[in-house]
C-alpha cells in the first residue's frame, strides 16, 4: 500500500517538475560593478585620473521590483522582489528569475533601493532582515546603498569615506527607478560603472552621508545613471 | 488511526483555547493602527517577546533590559529619571515615555523617528548610551543560549533566530500592553461615577486640553510645540530633527495622559516632577515662537481651584489593573529557572 503510494507520488512530482521545466526557464541577471573597465575588486587600490587613489572597502545595495517589458508593455514582474547585492558575496550578484518561456521582452526595469510602502510596514526577513546591516536604527528606514572606502581626495582621518544613501519620505525620497534595454534576453549582465560614479561625486566635499538628505537623493540619482547593460 | 483522531482533537481544542482573545479593542475605541495580519498574535510569540523585553541579554554587557528604562509600576516609563539611564550609567538625551496602547500609535519616539512598532526595539539595542549592542550580535547571542532556540521554536515552529522574528515577538508583547480600565473608563461604561470635583475637572479638560490629548487615547498622535523653553544643554528641537522642516521646530509628540499619576517625571526631558508644575506651565510660562500651538498662544486660564479639579480628573486615568497585571510583569517562569 505505502509502496504504491510513494511510487505514485514520485511519478506525480516528476511529471509536475518536467512540465514546469518545459514552461519556464531561468533568466539570470548579473550585477557587476566595474572600475577602469575591469571588474571591481574590493580593498584593491586603484589609481584614477589625476593620480587620485581609491579603494572600495564595502559596496552593497538593494535591487527591488524587477520587471520585464516588451516595447513598453509590462509582461512580467517578480513577486516579493527584494535583493541585497553585496560585492563581497558572489552569489548575491546573480539573480535568477523564473519566467514563462513564451514571454518576449526587450527591457528590464528595477528599483535601486526599497520602496516607501515596504519602509513603513514593519519587520521583514530574508534580504530585508535588519541583521543585514542595511537598516537605520535611530530613525526608521532602509539604507538603499552603502559605499565605503578610502580615497586620497578625502581630507578625513585615514582618508575614509562612507556614503549611506537612503530615505523614503519626500522631499528626501532617494529610491531610483532604472530601465535598461536588453539585447540578449537569456542573460542580462548589468554593469555599475564606479569610474563614472566617482567622476560625479565630489569626495573632497562630501565624504560622510549617513541620513536622508538632499545629497543622498542627488548621489542616488547619480549612481542610478551609472547602471548599464554590458555589450555582448 | 485512533491516535490520529486524538491528536487532531487535541489540536482543535488547543486552537480554541488559543483563540481566547489575545487582543481586544475596547468598546468605543478607534481601530488600532497596527496591522495584525502581518504579525499574527499568538500566546507563544507574546511570551517570547515578554522574555526578550525583560532580558538584559539584549544589551552589550548583559546589564540593561528594555524594562530597565520601562518598568511596569510606572506605566513602563523610567521612574525617577528625567533623562533615561543606560549601559555603564550613560545618560540619554530624552525621558523614556510610558508604554501603553501602542497598537493605536502610528509614530514612535518623541520626535516620531520610528515609523513602526516592529522597528522600535532596534533603536535602544543599537544606541551606544542605551544598550550599546546591535541586532546581529543580539541574534548571535540568542542563538547560543539554551533557552531561546526552544522558545523561538515554540513561537515560530522553527528554532532559527532572525532579526525579523526577534523584532516581531517584542512588538507582540508591547501590543498587549493595553490600558483601558481606569476609573474614567468605568465611568464611561457606567460602572462608576465621577465625584463632583472630578466631573468639573473633566469639563475643564475637554475645554482646554482635549484638542491634543484626545479621548479615548488621550493623544491625537500629532506633534505640537507647547512653548517649553529650550534646554540650552540638550538643544533638542524635536520633530524638526527628523523632517528638517523649520515649522516643526520644538514640536514633540503629544503623549497619552493615561496613568499620568505614575509616569512622572513629565515632558520629553523630564523637566517637571509634579502635575502642578505641568499645569503652571500651561497657565504661566508658555514661550511664544513661530511654531507654538495656536490654542496655546493665549495662556490657558485656570484658577487654583480649577487646577485642583483638573488634577483630580487626571488621577481618574490611573489603571491599577494595568500597572499590576501579572501578564506584563517579569516572566520568572521563563527567565529564572532554566539556564
Ligand atoms: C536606556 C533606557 C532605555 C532602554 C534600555 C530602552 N528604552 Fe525605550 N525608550 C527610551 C527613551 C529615552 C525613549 C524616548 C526616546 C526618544 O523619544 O527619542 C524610548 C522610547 C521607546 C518607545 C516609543 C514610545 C512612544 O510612545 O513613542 C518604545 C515603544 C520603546 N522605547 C520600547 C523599548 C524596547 C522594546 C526596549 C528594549 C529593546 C527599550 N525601549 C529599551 C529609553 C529606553
Ligand atoms: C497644543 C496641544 C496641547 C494642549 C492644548 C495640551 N497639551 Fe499637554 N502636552 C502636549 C505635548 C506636545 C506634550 C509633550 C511635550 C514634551 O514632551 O515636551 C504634552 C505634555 C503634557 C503632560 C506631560 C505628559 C508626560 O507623560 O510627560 C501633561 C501632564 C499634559 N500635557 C497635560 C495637559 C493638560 C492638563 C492640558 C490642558 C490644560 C494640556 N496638556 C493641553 C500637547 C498639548
Amino acid at each position: 500500500m505505502r509502496f504504491t503510494i510513494s511510487i505514485f507520488l514520485i511519478i506525480l512530482i516528476s511529471y509536475v517538475q518536467t512540465s514546469f521545466a518545459q514552461k519556464y526557464s531561468p533568466i539570470l541577471i548579473t550585477f557587476s560593478p566595474i572600475i577602469e573597465e575591469e571588474q571591481l575588486v574590493l580593498h584593491k587600490r586603484y589609481v584614477l585620473k589625476d593620480n587620485d587613489t581609491l579603494s572600495i572597502e564595502n559596496l552593497r545595495f538593494y535591487i527591488s521590483g524587477i520587471q520585464l517589458f516588451n516595447n513598453n508593455n509590462l509582461v512580467w514582474k517578480e513577486k516579493n522582489s527584494f535583493h541585497l547585492i553585496d560585492q563581497e558575496d558572489t552569489n548575491s550578484k546573480i539573480i535568477s528569475l523564473t519566467v514563462n518561456k513564451n514571454i518576449l521582452y526587450n527591457k528590464v526595469s528595477f528599483n535601486l533601493g526599497i520602496d516607501s510602502l515596504t519602509n513603513v510596514s514593519g519587520a521583514y526577513g530574508g534580504d530585508l532582515d535588519p541583521t543585514k546591516g542595511m537598516y537605520w536604527t535611530w530613525q526608521s528606514g532602509y539604507i538603499n546603498l552603502k559605499m565605503e572606502g578610502i580615497s586620497s581626495l578625502c581630507g578625513t582621518n585615514n582618508h575614509e569615506f562612507q556614503l549611506h544613501l537612503g530615505g523614503y519620505q519626500a522631499p528626501y525620497n532617494s529610491l531610483q527607478y532604472i530601465t535598461l534595454s536588453i539585447d540578449n534576453p537569456k542573460k542580462i549582465n548589468i554593469l555599475l560603472d564606479m569610474s563614472e560614479v566617482m567622476k560625479s561625486i565630489h569626495l573632497k566635499k562630501e565624504h560622510h552621508i549617513m541620513s536622508p538628505s538632499d545629497s543622498a537623493v542627488k548621489h542616488s540619482n547619480t549612481i542610478a545613471n551609472c547602471f548599464k547593460i554590458a555589450s555582448p | 488511526m485512533k491516535k490520529l483522531y486524538v491528536i487532531g482533537l487535541l489540536f482543535l481544542l488547543m486552537s480554541f483555547t488559543a483563540r481566547k482573545q489575545l487582543f481586544l479593542t475596547p468598546k468605543n475605541w478607534p481601530d488600532p493602527w497596527y496591522n495584525f495580519s502581518k504579525n499574527k498574535l499568538s500566546r507563544d510569540k507574546i511570551a517570547l517577546g515578554r522574555a526578550l523585553f525583560y532580558d538584559p541579554i539584549l544589551s552589550k554587557n548583559n546589564t540593561i533590559s528594555c524594562a530597565s528604562c520601562h518598568s511596569q509600576f510606572s506605566a513602563f516609563t523610567h521612574v525617577d529619571h528625567a533623562l533615561s539611564h543606560g549601559i555603564r550609567d550613560s545618560i540619554g538625551i530624552r525621558n523614556a515615555p510610558a508604554l501603553m496602547n501602542l497598537a493605536w500609535q502610528k509614530e514612535f519616539m518623541r520626535d516620531g523617528a520610528i515609523n513602526h512598532l516592529d522597528m522600535q526595539a532596534l533603536a535602544p539595542i543599537s544606541n551606544a548610551a542605551e544598550m550599546g549592542s546591535s541586532i546581529d550580535s543580539v541574534v548571535y547571542k540568542l542563538q547560543n543560549t539554551k533557552r531561546y532556540p526552544s522558545l523561538y521554536f515554540k513561537a515560530f515552529r522553527d528554532s532559527s533566530i532572525t532579526g525579523e522574528k526577534t523584532l516581531k515577538a517584542i512588538a507582540q508583547f508591547m501590543l498587549t500592553l493595553v490600558s483601558a480600565n481606569s476609573k474614567y473608563d468605568k465611568v464611561l461604561r457606567k460602572e462608576a461615577k465621577f465625584t463632583e470635583q472630578e466631573l468639573n475637572g473633566y469639563t475643564l479638560f475637554q475645554k482646554n486640553c482635549s484638542s491634543c490629548h484626545q479621548e479615548p487615547l488621550f493623544t491625537n498622535g500629532k506633534f505640537a510645540n507647547i512653548g517649553l523653553p529650550i534646554d540650552s544643554m540638550l538643544k533638542d528641537y524635536g520633530r524638526m530633527g527628523i523632517t528638517k522642516n523649520p515649522e516643526d521646530s520644538l514640536k514633540f509628540k503629544v503623549p497619552t495622559l493615561r496613568n499620568i499619576e505614575f509616569s512622572y517625571p513629565y515632558m520629553h526631558d523630564g523637566r517637571f516632577k509634579k502635575l502642578s508644575e505641568v499645569l503652571n506651565h500651561y497657565t504661566k510660562s508658555i514661550i511664544i515662537s513661530k511654531s507654538v500651538a495656536p490654542e496655546l498662544i493665549n495662556p490657558l486660564i485656570l484658577t487654583s481651584r480649577e487646577k485642583v479639579d483638573l488634577t483630580a480628573f487626571l488621577l481618574t486615568l490611573t489603571d491599577k489593573e494595568f500597572l499590576f497585571n501579572r501578564e506584563f510583569s517579569y516572566p520568572k517562569e521563563l527567565l529564572l529557572n532554566i539556564k
